[in-house]
């Protein structure tokens, strides 16, 4: 593992037996994992290279119980990792040798749903399809939908602020929220929001959105639902080369056109697709891309039209557009299988996250290419051009000696790329522990000192998720101390009225 | 009162690190056009950030503008709008409301976070900030978010900056989403609805996928304003609004379409470009209860609460109380003017509004009046505790805008 963790409290694993005990008195029955074959599914999450068991897994079912957990570990000064389905592509739920793996699965109840103030109200363990599902039949779904959403869950949606292929048009999660009842680490149960589009004082929801599990652990999420749009088609658009098709993504953007979804894939990355689900998408194109629009019939015909004159504009060689669900989803097919597809290609794969200012786009993927050729790995590109998410997917072998930390080497060069181009080092997987030593790449020791006291006034002790997101951690109260420079000057060379 | 004017980042740094030093708590102003909005605060000495006014970028195919904080938000809107692109929350000019003459900085526009009609559909100014620069009570410039639409790295500040009035930190620069402007606009109007039968109809027409981007109710007590936009509309009779946007074609087609799923409560009448677009600003700038109308001296109340229970809130707030509401948002946005109390009628109000599962914020009112009551709604204790905590780790000596949100800490 390249990446350190915090060092094991040895008090604490020496106490193990008793925590698990005192852990069972307030879970009862399956609710507590002790046993090593039994934790095993939980030593790792998406981020499959990092693996760690954790000291003992505890499955609540209530708020009461998790904050009961949440109280004892914080007086006996215990480490917690929430988890909500495992999912997380940057390893946010990876266990931590001393900490309690605080599973939400069994929170797996809708609680409410309100057409009239079009909102659902679930727990955490629910996964993000499920809520498109419970209200379908009425013609709603709920925006947000990551690759993952038949498995994630809508907590760890709200932990990491997913996005997805629609993001572009819908939003993040972050938009689609509006409300949580969350457990801080000291126990206490505090509702945030609600029903309303604003939330009272500051927008504390705003700030748990995203926070990767280390502000509390949410209980209940009130989110946002959406009618679904009369009608979608898809145009897809290949180019014989890469800046061609960046040029394209720009003037539609250009245009005043914002799609459903708009995806780029490379050459390996077509190859690989059209290899596992025979979508039909051209092989001898640099970069494909698929362009969904949606609403009304008649809107969506006549902005096909507007973007089919663009492409070309743009040198397109080839221009398939969908004339039924089945086509449509036939385009989707390749590239919502691109990561599986690549996983036939090689034995092991990195995906990467960053995002980058849309006009960049031609200037990084030379840079990837020129990074490939150094690191003597391959590379498959996939991108959600619309808003400039760009998910270079790098392959390797594991059980090459090396080959993985060179991956990961060539993946950080990748993300610094990003932010020396004026992007960001994630774009919707999240920092957790994979992009978590590059956080200095982006932010100076202020920017996250700024963070880290936020941190502070949600868990003081910092036992809720430790070693992800920051790499240097620091006590909050070296971190509250006010630097008086200067004594009780009066203000020094500043123009006064 | 002394005012510093600062000329850049480094300048509000040097004024916050003195005042921490010199324990003198400091007002932050723009353009000073809202700041007769909340509690009234402990301050020593003025930090004007007009100065700071520039834009630094602007890239249209980006979708993003990067501005100085005190840049003037008419200019940037001007901007934008030569390139056919707007701010899609469409931000609340305060300046009618309050009787103050100007809208202000684009700082201003995102520490007060007032969003306008189309927040039903396009989010609030917490969703379009995408990154700030600011000057914490630390006295430390800090950033945070990004350039680009899509970013989650690190914890999200923007979004406690938005509507934090100034108390959490000093934004020097932001970057903000910008959006293509809507090519055409129709509003669907419907005449003589009671509150309670409008939230109805607006529920409908937001529960329906026309897209509507925005709804809201006048009853009939809002026309006694002759504001321009407004006056021909309803002529002492309650009227029903709805608004589509996009391209002809689809707006044609919509409103076609939600004309038929309403007829229920009406026969529509539509409202075209021009007199859609003016009648929506009359709405977001809550015109019938401007300061230089007959209303302008009662207290206004921003009520903010669960959509389809705003007809019923709202009717018997205006019964109770003797004063006048409009609706927007669908009926989750409630604009009151009530008649003039000691305290506003805040204990009547709240009351109310608790029970609905809302908050309100006295946007307008006197110094006397907002001396004794809550301007901003009190929370339930233990978030009440962690929104103090939050404020206290940007700024700990409670130098920047003391008190400005919490009635009693202003000293």
């Amino acid at each position: 593992m390249a990446i350190m963790m915090p060092a094991s409290d040895q008090a604490v694993l020496d106490r193990r037996d008793a925590i698990v005990a005192a852990l069972r008195a307030i879970v009862p029955g399956e609710g507590v994992i002790d046993t090593p074959a039994e934790m095993l599914p939980y030593e790792s999450d998406g981020l499959m290279a990092y693996r760690q068991p954790p000291m003992v897994v505890v499955l609540p079912d209530t708020t009461e119980q998790v904050s009961k957990v949440l109280k004892y570990c914080s007086e006996q000064g215990i480490k917690v990792v929430p988890r909500g389905s495992g999912t997380s592509l940057s390893g946010g739920a990876l266990p931590l040798a001393d900490g309690v793996l605080l599973g939400l699965g069994k929170f797996k109840r809708i609680r409410e749903i309100d057409f009239d103030n079009r909102v659902v109200v679930t727990e955490p363990g629910v996964t993000n399809l499920a809520i498109s599902q419970a209200v379908a039949h009425a013609g709603f779904y709920y925006a947000p939908d990551p690759s993952s959403q038949i498995a994630c869950s809508i907590g760890g949606n709200v932990a990491e602020n997913s996005g997805g292929v629609h993001c572009l048009k819908y939003g993040m999660t972050t938009n689609n929220v509006l409300g949580c009842e969350i457990v801080l680490m000291s126990g206490e149960i505090l509702r945030i929001g609600g029903k309303s589009a604003e939330n009272a004082g500051y927008d504390l929801m705003g700030i748990i959105t995203g926070s990767e599990g280390l502000l509390g652990v949410i209980t209940e999420i009130t989110v946002r639902i959406l009618q679904k749009p009369e009608t979608a088609r898809a145009l897809m658009v290949g180019f014989a080369e890469v800046e061609a098709a960046g040029e394209c993504v720009a003037r539609i953007i250009g245009a005043g056109i914002i799609p459903g979804g708009m995806e780029m894939m490379d050459k390996p990355a077509i190859h690989a697709a059209e290899a596992f689900v025979h979508a039909g998408y051209p092989l001898d194109v640099e970069a494909l891309l698929i362009i969904e629009l949606d609403g009304p019939s008649i809107e969506v015909d006549e902005l096909i039209k507007r973007v089919e004159a663009i492409a070309q504009g743009c040198g397109s060689v080839t221009c398939q557009i969908s004339t039924s669900e089945t086509e449509r989803n036939l385009f989707w097919a390749g590239r919502k299988a691109a990561f599986p597809a690549v996983g036939r290609i090689s034995p092991d794969y990195l995906c990467m996250d960053g995002t980058i200012p849309r006009g960049a786009l031609p200037k990084a993927l030379t840079r990837i290419r020129e990074l490939s050729e150094k690191y003597g790995l391959g590379v498959a590109n996939v991108f959600h051009a619309g808003d400039g998410n760009l998910h270079p997917l790098i392959l390797y072998d594991a059980n090459k000696p090396g080959e993985m930390d060179r991956a990961e080497a060539f993946g950080a060069d990748i993300l610094r790329c990003c932010v020396e181009l004026g992007g960001v080092l994630t774009g919707e997987h999240g920092v957790g522990v994979e992009k978590r030593d590059l956080m200095p790449e982006m932010f100076s020791e202020i920017d996250l000192n700024q963070q880290q006291r936020l941190k502070c006034a949600f868990d003081a002790q910092g036992l809720l998720n430790p070693g992800k997101v920051f790499p240097t951690l620091h006590r909050c109260a070296e971190l509250g101390r006010v630097h008086v420079h200067g004594g009780k000057l009066a203000f020094p060379d500043i123009p006064r009225f | 009162m002394e005012t510093l004017r600062v000329r850049d980042a480094k300048d509000v740094e040097q004024v916050v690190r003195a005042a921490v030093a010199s324990e003198q708590p400091l007002e932050i102003i723009g353009h000073g056009s809202k700041r007769g909005i909340g509690q009234r605060m402990a301050t020593n000495a003025v930090l004007d950030l007009s100065a700071l006014n520039a834009v630094t970028s602007y890239e249209p195919n980006e979708l993003i503008i990067t501005v100085q904080a005190g840049a003037p938000l008419a200019d940037v809107k001007s901007l934008i709008d030569s390139k056919n692109q707007q701010f899609a929350f469409d931000p609340m000019d305060t300046a009618p409301l309050l009787g103050t003459p100007d809208i202000g900085t684009v700082g201003g526009m995102i520490g007060a976070g007032l969003a306008g009609p189309r927040r039903i559909k396009a989010g609030g100014a917490r969703d379009h900030l995408l990154g700030a620069h600011a000057v914490s009570g630390f006295g430390d410039s800090f950033k945070t978010g990004g350039k680009v639409v899509k970013n989650v790295t690190g914890y999200d500040l923007c979004k406690l900056l938005a509507g934090s009035w100034g108390t959490l930190a000093v934004m020097t620069e932001v970057t903000l989403k910008v959006m293509p402007r809507p090519e055409s606009e129709r509003t669907l109007l419907l005449r003589g609805l009671d509150d309670i039968t409008a939230n109805k109809a607006m529920t409908a027409a937001l529960g329906s996928p026309f897209d509507v981007s925005g709804a809201a109710h006048l009853p009939g007590s809002a026309f006694r304003t002759a504001s321009s936009a407004l006056a021909g509309l309803g002529a002492g009779q309650a009227v029903t609004l709805l608004r589509l946007e996009g391209i002809g074609a689809s707006v044609t087609h919509r409103a076609a379409s939600l004309t038929a799923l309403i007829a229920p409560f009406g026969a529509a009448e539509p409202l075209e470009d021009d007199a859609s677009a003016a009648v929506w600003n009359s709405i977001r700038d809550v015109l019938p209860f401007a300061a230089s109308g007959p209303l302008g001296a009662w207290p206004v109340w921003r009520i903010v609460c669960p959509p389809a229970s705003g007809g019923a809130l709202g009717q018997a707030l205006a019964r109770e109380s003797g004063g006048d509401v409009i609706y927007d948002w669908g009926g989750g946005l409630i604009w009151a003017a009530l008649p003039p109390k000691p305290d506003a009628q805040a204990a009547l109000l709240r009351q109310r509004v608790d029970a609905a599962g809302g908050h309100a914020t006295l946007i307008r009112a006197s110094d006397e009046v907002r001396r004794h009551i809550d301007v901003f709604h009190p929370q339930a204790a233990g978030v009440a505790a962690l929104g103090e905590r939050v404020r206290a780790s940007f700024d700990p000596k409670n130098i920047l805008n003391r008190g400005r949100m919490a009635r009693g800490t202003a000293t």
